[in-house]
């Protein structure tokens, strides 16, 4: 129905829109997602023709180029074939007319029908679009945020338009209201086609049967919503999802580093990008096929830093690991949980060469590791279970973070104590000649374990294997601690590994969790599944074991409770 | 934790003794030429001659002074004490670190060859060996070092065992810290005062197998040493020579090999905390 071909906008010299590739069918919902800024507004202007600036490319809508159309006959389409709900409802509408005058105006106007029956279709769509008939008489001030915006939607359909153009229909509206608004776009979407443009995440996956991620005027992911919402490829996709406050994703929130600042060339997106190589700097990545969705990304969306497959552990009859298969994501945490004695600690080892006695391959960034030369620890790095015991006790703080670079020889003295005090402010400790010549019993024992982390990141690792880093420290400090590994994950795409017993810790810190009983993986997958609905009965006693912060007399009145509450609650009354 | 060990060590009062006793006989050894005009080589025509205030312990058989000849023999007893204990601790270090972590294999034949060595009667292949060389200073040094490492290299691997597979060195590991690294910047100096205490000990056997092998007369006869005085001296012991030949010789030996054991075991007591008496009960 709508096919867009290279669409390209500008406003003087500046580029909003650069080549921009989409097509709607019948019946079809796309969702265009992005943060404020990278140009999803101007797309719908442009696909409407009101845009004022210098565009180029084609925009078919049913084999006509809209683009190519005259002002007239475009004004005939509008509201006709196809209509635009825009955004910020309260400016839109006209303060000085009532409800039903605004929207008999297009039916009049494009003279489909007479006044008197075009009031009849005008009431119509408005109780279609669930304005109560009290409302219709009302100006626009008197209507609350969801009305106006329902009577924005009952324009949009007025004319009976094949597609409409939603800019933002959810903002600023409350829960409660969204949710109706999204079941009323639903059922107008059955037989339509919409672009429903907007930050909103899950608006988009509840409208979209196709998502299309817009950064800087490009597409940088498009595809089937699920795809595109259960595995992003492209890391902005994943950032935003990460950002996003929903119900379903358990990790903290995270954000995406950096400004919104589209570079002269290369991909735009790559100043915010943690795993950008040289050729992002060059030019921007064509979109292509990717499984079932469209990416662009020089390397192939988010890359898988560090895999594990067929890894054995035997300590002499003992198999403390069978079979494991692991990957980490670049700028992912995948935690490992399970009790003690499960394997964990072992599996740590063998990747990093501790233990001798394991079999099976680790690939670190898609090459399989044959020895581990010192280059391989530059990316991999270890943070140990006991933080003062990995430090040794004959040396100061400065020794102990300065250890790293003085194995690998990297720069003069000068620079190594630089970067030590750059790795200490990094993970927000003092870098004073006082704190640098402390000894790690003079310290606190969240002061040890950053000191820890600190000298484990001063070699600037691509992914960490985290040993219970957390498990000698109090709440507060694990809390600080575990921040810390997030900002960075997020600043340089740190990919974690991250090894617990606390199922509880592992849901606010990771986006995948792999299950360990006795030496075998028995679950993997996204932590919100996991956690929500675990597949193996040992996943659900975990679960079940975990720390929760419920008092038991409650659960036992629990159900009094909430029955004596509800029963005078008007809003289920009105349900 | 940092153990401050001078601030023990001053409190072993046997320790203080054998230290004060060594650096007395280090003074003498190093300053030899300052209390004697003569060369220990040198031979007069007073022969047997009775101390007097030219020659301060008389003079032996072909007339060279016997105190500038006990003096140059300090040297021999210290620099093959300190050559033997440096060169077969070193020995004992690189063996049993190298067997500790590098396991497998390597650890096994390692091992093996160590316990082979253990197995021999030292002072019998030494003296074989001796009589059939005739060793000077270094070559003494490199036999008695050679025969001598066993015992600390499995002391050392045992100690090197439980190090190996603490956190620090995982750490160590782990940035990428080679064999030789590990060896060098962690266990060794975490080693440090058992290497102090095998190397005394290895210092006093070597003074002790020196004299020994000397006196028996099979290493090289141009060496002045304590154990050749010994030996010339008894022959002449229906003499009064004895008084101011074989005693003196004797007590040197003596005392310098008590000074090594003094230092030795006190320094033992400080590395080992259930050794440590309590001077204060």
């Amino acid at each position: 129905m709508l096919e867009i071909h290279d669409l390209r906008v500008a406003y003087g010299n500046k580029n909003i829109l650069n080549g921009i590739d989409l097509s709607i069918r019948q019946g079809e919902t796309l969702a265009v997602i992005g943060e404020s800024g990278v140009g999803k507004t101007t797309l719908g202007l442009c696909i409407a023709g009101l845009v004022q600036g210098k565009v180029s490319g084609q925009v078919l809508f049913q084999g006509m180029d809209l683009l190519k159309l005259s002002e007239q006959d475009l004004n005939k389409m509008r509201w006709n074939r196809f209509s635009l709900v825009l955004q910020n409802v309260e400016n839109v509408l006209n303060p000085v007319m009532t409800i039903i005058k605004q929207v008999t105006e297009p039916i009049v106007e494009h003279g489909i029908r007479k006044k008197k029956y075009a009031v009849e279709k005008a009431v119509e769509v408005l109780s279609r679009a669930g304005v109560p008939s009290s409302r219709y008489e009302a100006y626009p001030h008197q209507l609350s945020g969801g009305e106006r915006q329902r009577a924005m939607i009952a324009m949009a359909l007025a004319n009976d338009p094949e597609f409409i153009i939603l800019d933002e229909p959810t903002a600023s509206l409350d829960t409660l209201t969204r949710l109706e608004i999204l079941k009323l776009l639903r059922e107008v979407g059955r037989d339509r086609a919409l672009l429903v443009i907007t930050h909103d995440i899950s608006a988009a996956a509840k409208l979209g049967d196709n998502i299309a991620v817009l950064y800087g005027g490009k597409l940088l992911e498009k595809g089937p919503a699920k795809e595109i919402l259960t595995a992003p490829c492209h890391p902005y996709t994943r950032g935003l999802l990460r950002s996003y406050p929903n119900m379903t994703t358990v990790k903290d929130l995270q954000g995406i580093k950096g400004r919104l600042e589209i570079p002269q060339k290369g991909c735009c997106f790559y100043p915010r990008c943690t795993q950008a190589v040289d050729i992002c700097r060059e030019e921007h990545p064509p979109i292509a096929r990717k499984g079932e969705c469209y990416l662009a990304c020089h390397r192939g969306g988010i890359v898988p830093l560090l895999q594990l497959k067929d890894i054995n552990v035997n300590y002499g009859p003992v198999a403390a690991v069978k079979g494991a298969n692991i990957k980490v994501y670049e700028g992912e945490t995948m935690a490992m949980v399970g009790e003690s004695g499960s394997g964990k600690s072992s599996l740590a080892y063998s990747i990093m060469g501790i233990t001798k006695s394991f079999s099976g391959s680790i690939y670190l960034d898609g090459s399989k590791v044959k020895k581990r030369s010192k280059e391989f620890f530059r990316r991999v790095q270890m943070v140990f279970q006991n933080p003062a015991e990995s430090i040794s006790h004959r040396h100061n703080v400065l020794q102990a973070v300065r250890e790293p670079l003085d194995i690998q020889n990297l720069g003069c003295d000068g620079e190594r104590k630089e970067k030590v005090r750059r790795a200490l402010d990094e993970v927000q400790l003092s870098s004073d000649d006082e704190f640098l010549s402390q000894y790690p019993y003079h310290l606190s024992g969240g002061e040890v374990q950053r000191v820890a982390v600190a000298r484990a990141l001063i070699l600037k690792p691509a992914v960490i294997v985290a040993d219970e880093p957390t498990s000698a420290l109090d709440a507060s400090v694990q809390a600080k601690v575990l921040k810390l590994l997030m900002e960075l994950q997020q600043n340089r795409g740190l990919g974690i590994l991250f090894i617990t017993h606390d199922i509880a810790l592992a849901r606010k810190i990771s986006d995948r969790i792999t299950v360990m009983q006795a030496g075998e993986i028995v679950e993997e997958g996204p932590a919100e599944r996991l956690i929500t609905r675990p597949g193996h009965s040992y996943t659900r006693a975990l679960l079940e074991a975990a720390p929760d912060m419920d008092f038991i007399e409650q659960e036992q009145n629990g159900v009094d409770l909430r029955e004596s509450s509800l029963s005078s609650c008007s809003f289920l009354a009105k349900n | 934790m940092h153990i401050n060990y001078w601030q023990i060590f001053k409190q072993n009062r046997v320790g203080i003794y054998g230290l004060a006793i060594l650096f007395a006989i280090l003074i003498f050894a190093l300053c030899g030429p300052v209390f004697s005009p003569y060369f220990p080589q040198n031979t007069t025509t007073l022969t047997l001659d009775p101390p007097s205030l030219q020659h301060w312990l008389g003079t032996n058989d072909v007339g060279q002074d016997i105190f500038t000849r006990l003096l140059s023999g300090a040297r021999t007893s210290l620099a093959v004490a300190v050559g033997t204990a440096l060169l077969s601790t070193l020995l004992a270090v690189l063996i049993g670190i190298t067997a500790a972590l590098a396991g497998g294999i390597t650890d096994r034949i390692l091992m093996r060859f160590t316990d082979a060595l253990l197995t021999i009667p030292v002072i019998v292949v030494v003296i074989m060996i001796a009589a059939y060389v005739r060793p000077g200073v270094l070559n003494l040094i490199i036999i008695l070092s050679c025969l001598g490492w066993p015992v600390g290299a499995r002391v050392i691997r045992a100690q090197a065992m439980t190090l190996k597979e603490r956190y620090h060195i995982y750490a160590a590991r782990v940035f990428g810290g080679g064999m030789l690294y590990i060896m060098f910047r962690h266990i060794v100096p975490d080693l440090l005062p058992l290497l102090c205490v095998s190397f005394i000990q290895g210092a006093r056997r070597a003074v002790f197998m020196e004299a020994g092998l000397a006196f028996l007369g099979v290493t090289n006869p141009d060496m002045i040493s304590w154990g050749m005085m010994l030996r010339h001296a008894l022959e002449y012991c229906y003499l009064d020579a004895y008084k101011w030949w074989l005693l003196p010789t004797g007590f040197a030996l003596s005392v310098t090999i008590l000074a090594f054991s003094f230092l030795g075991y006190s320094l033992e007591e400080m590395t080992d905390p259930r050794l440590r008496r309590r001077e204060d009960a």
